[in-house]
């Protein structure tokens, strides 16, 4: 009898019920995991829509103003960010202040909100850094040694300026920041150009490609307000990078490398998605190639739920700030699936899009209060990166065709 | 409570976990921990996976700890508490067919 179970009035082997509970699981799950999806899934316009501002986009805005317009939260969330990572506090600035213009340009009657939350968020970073120096908003690691230029600059500090400055500009003309932008591009100009290899560090002998793309989309961004031509020089870099910075395997930009351009990391999910995104001002068939290419050996779709990849499957790094922790088995990397958004909204990827973002609504713990939306899962560097992912594309479009104030 | 109710309740308490009644009283638990651990405010402390601590002031240990608990009980609610009600009905579906089979047979 030690092998019998007494149930419902039968008797059944104890074998025959662990079978029995094996094959009623896997029928659940067979018939369960397919639907799942289905109850995060919504049309892409519900994130992104080409003209006008999605209801994501808009909850989304709502919340990162409000948490900018109260100093107590502010403080509160630049402080846990900056606690693991000071590259995010300055992030999180960059990505809000491109959002709000992009939101600018697609509702102009919503400047008057907008205007005042930008120059918030350019003047206090202005003074973080004048008070504190650039190291203000770098990793520690950036002080361990000397930068290899001189003077020090960071590439990916002074880009990301650079395109906040443009982008408030393009949104509406300020004449104090236009010495500043001024001042900013020939930093980046100079730095880049000065060199043969045509590469500027953001750390001591560490140059990012994500870094030298933002800077080079702020400076066509600002030729374009300004009436400069630096053409030339993005010319020249885009066809360095194509010549010197491709890994061979997957014909993918890699992510860093040395003043001397050698590799120090392969390619990387949560560079490859904005620098083909940035890439569309420099060089349109070749943003288009790395996104096919990063679509290819980076996004995943299962059960109806995409994701990202750090690495592609030929190459494997280590996991970073950057990439978050790798989530194993899948490889699915938080920091690369969140700059897929960017990606996929860029290049009109709406099923990708779609499915990105029944991901979120599922692993990311949405919460709602008052239309204002945060992912609990997230920080403020992580929404405001969905801002910009859900609003891009009116600043792109100024640097392309010079039609959006016409 | 009524007798015949209590009685019902108490029988799925003490079933085995390998038994359709089994697999609905986990799912029911698993239901219930969830909605107490949401209810308890505990999603806030899944930020620990940006390497951040929730601003509720706690730190990325405890964030750590908290959103752990909480990611378990939602993926397990959201996953695995349909998966063991839709077992539990198939396995009576199944058992309920069998009976029927079997009286068929004896007569």
């Amino acid at each position: 009898m030690l092998d019998m179970k007494i149930e419902a009035g039968t008797v059944q082997p104890i074998r025959r019920r662990l079978a029995m509970a094996a094959v009623a699981l896997v029928v659940g799950a067979v018939i369960w995991l397919p639907l799942v999806h289905l109850f995060f899934a919504k049309p892409s316009g519900d994130f992104y829509l080409a003209k006008g501002v999605s209801a994501k986009a808009r909850e989304l805005a709502a919340q990162q103003m409000a948490t900018w317009r109260n100093p107590e939260s502010l403080r509160r969330e630049l402080d846990r960010m900056r606690a693991t990572n000071a590259e995010w506090d300055f992030m999180g600035r960059c990505f809000l202040v491109w959002s709000l213009a992009n939101l600018g340009l697609r509702e102009p009657a919503a400047k008057p909100a907008y205007l005042p939350v930008m120059d918030q968020i350019i003047e206090e970073t202005l003074r973080l850094e004048r008070e504190r120096g650039m190291f203000v908003f770098l990793m520690p690691y950036a002080q361990a040694r000397p930068f290899e230029a001189k003077p020090a600059r960071s590439l990916f500090i002074d880009g990301e300026i650079a395109l906040m400055l443009a982008a408030r500009r393009a949104l509406e003309e300020k004449p104090e920041y236009l010495p500043l932008l001024r001042e900013r591009v020939d930093q980046i100009v100079t730095n880049i150009s000065n060199r043969p290899t045509l590469v500027a560090e953001s750390y001591p002998n560490e140059c990012w490609t994500f870094d030298h793309a933002v800077a080079l989309a702020a400076v066509a961004l600002a030729d374009r307000l300004d009436g400069a031509d630096h053409s030339g020089l993005r010319d020249r870099w885009v066809a360095m990078a194509k010549t010197n910075l491709t890994h061979h395997e997957t014909g993918l930009l890699v992510s860093s490398f040395t003043r001397t351009r050698e590799p120090l990391d392969g390619p990387e999910g949560s560079s490859i998605w904005l620098i083909a995104h940035c890439l569309q001002v420099l060089d349109e068939p070749f943003a288009r190639d790395q996104y096919e290419r990063a679509r290819k050996e980076l996004g995943r779709t299962i059960l109806g739920f995409s994701y990202a990849r750090e690495w592609p499957v030929s190459w494997r790094g280590e996991a970073d700030v950057d990439s978050g922790p790798i989530i194993p088995g899948l490889n699915i990397s938080p920091g690369s699936s969140g700059l897929a958004f960017v990606g996929a909204t860029a290049f009109g990827d709406t099923d990708f899009t779609a499915s990105l973002a029944a991901t979120l609504d599922f692993a990311a713990m949405p919460s709602r209060t008052d239309g204002r939306l945060r992912y609990c899962a997230s920080n403020q560097v992580g929404d405001a990166l969905m801002l910009y992912a859900a609003t891009l594309g009116p600043l792109w479009r100024l640097i392309r065709v010079g039609s959006d104030h016409d | 409570m009524t007798k015949p109710l209590q009685n019902k309740l108490l029988a799925y308490w003490r079933a085995d976990f390998v038994s359709a009644k089994g697999f609905y009283l986990r799912a029911a638990l698993i239901l219930v921990a969830f909605l107490v651990a949401h209810l308890a405010g505990l999603r806030e402390y899944t930020t620990f996976i940006t390497g951040t601590a929730a601003g509720t002031g706690a730190s990325l240990r405890l964030s750590a700890i908290w959103g752990m608990i909480y990611l378990t009980l939602y993926f397990s609610a959201v996953i695995l508490a349909p998966i063991l009600i839709l077992a539990a009905t198939f396995w009576i579906g199944v058992e309920r067919w069998n009976q029927k089979r079997r009286r068929a047979n004896d007569h």
